[in-house]
């Protein structure tokens, strides 16, 4: 099963466009990734720049409206995420609380959708979804 | 330039209503478009916040694990692309392409990926070097 650790870090909602991790944190974090991926489990990491530096695009009325960063009324924001091949959502849990992560952060566990979650006629709707996705293909 | 464009859930996408097979062609379109485009790394959609989630909260060393489902149905991220862009207008004009996700009012976020030169001096070149090392071994799982 592969699940995302989505990493929410309390306060990133308003950080500058420049703000940037310490050394040590890095370093830290990546002895962490080093673990996961000796073990097997990693199959994908990124970390996001500050949300100051982004867009949202919602849809009234089915029309694309943007709104530029920062976003001022939201309280949590994405600061980056794992992709892990697990055999448990609870083996994924026992990954997330090794983080090295500091008191201000959240990990969020969720488990990706697979085609076979799908019923028959949505999986042939989406026929040629599998080949988009390099992550599922090789893990699964 | 990597960006990531964050799918946030509704309360119909946190309910567990499945796509119309209407919306998944008009997705799997968009999708195609992006692929022959050369944009889309990665793309995956997540359960809802009811099946297979959890939270850890993290307190010194201490540990605190939530399960889901969450109460913030509109906050949560309910999918993702990975796009390589040429610049964030170029994301943001695929993002304004893309159907509605939802068959209610949704919304898009998109977010520009942190790479190894944006971390100056305080990556070190033993810290660059290690990050190298894991990506280039995970792209070769991937093959």
């Amino acid at each position: 099963m592969r699940f995302m650790m989505l990493m929410i870090p309390k306060g990133y909602e308003s950080a500058a466009p420049d703000a940037m991790p310490s050394a040590e944190a890095v370093a830290a974090m990546m002895r962490y990734n080093e673990s996961l991926k000796k073990a097997g489990v990693l199959l994908a990491l990124d970390g996001l720049h500050p949300p100051s530096t982004g867009a949202r695009v919602t849809f009234p009325g089915g029309k694309p409206q943007v709104t530029d960063g920062p976003f001022s009324e939201v309280k949590e924001v994405l600061g980056g995420y794992w992709m892990i091949q697990v055999r448990s959502r609870e083996e994924a849990i026992e990954w997330a609380k090794r983080c090295p992560a500091s008191p201000n952060e959240t990990i969020e566990i969720r488990q990706v959708q697979e085609l076979a979650d799908f019923p028959p006629d949505l999986q042939k709707a989406a026929t040629g979804y599998a080949e988009m996705q390099p992550h599922a293909r090789k893990a699964s | 330039m990597r960006f990531m464009i964050i799918v946030k859930s509704t309360p119909q996408s946190e309910a567990g209503d499945m796509p119309k097979q209407e919306l998944l062609e008009a997705m799997g379109k968009f999708n195609e478009e992006l692929v022959a485009a050369g944009i889309m790394l990665a793309g995956e959609g997540l359960q809802p916040s009811s099946k297979g989630a959890a939270r850890v909260h993290f307190k010194g060393n201490k540990r605190t694990v939530v399960d889901g489902p969450f109460a913030e149905a509109k906050e949560l991220v309910a999918g993702f692309w990975i796009w390589q862009c040429k610049s964030f207008e170029e994301a943001l004009e695929w993002v304004k392409r893309c159907p509605n996700p939802h068959d209610e009012e949704g919304e898009l976020e998109i977010r520009q990926i942190f790479e190894l030169d944006d971390f100056g001096s305080e990556l070190t070149p033993e810290l660059r070097a290690s990050e190298e090392r894991l990506r280039t071994e995970l792209e070769s799982r991937q093959k």
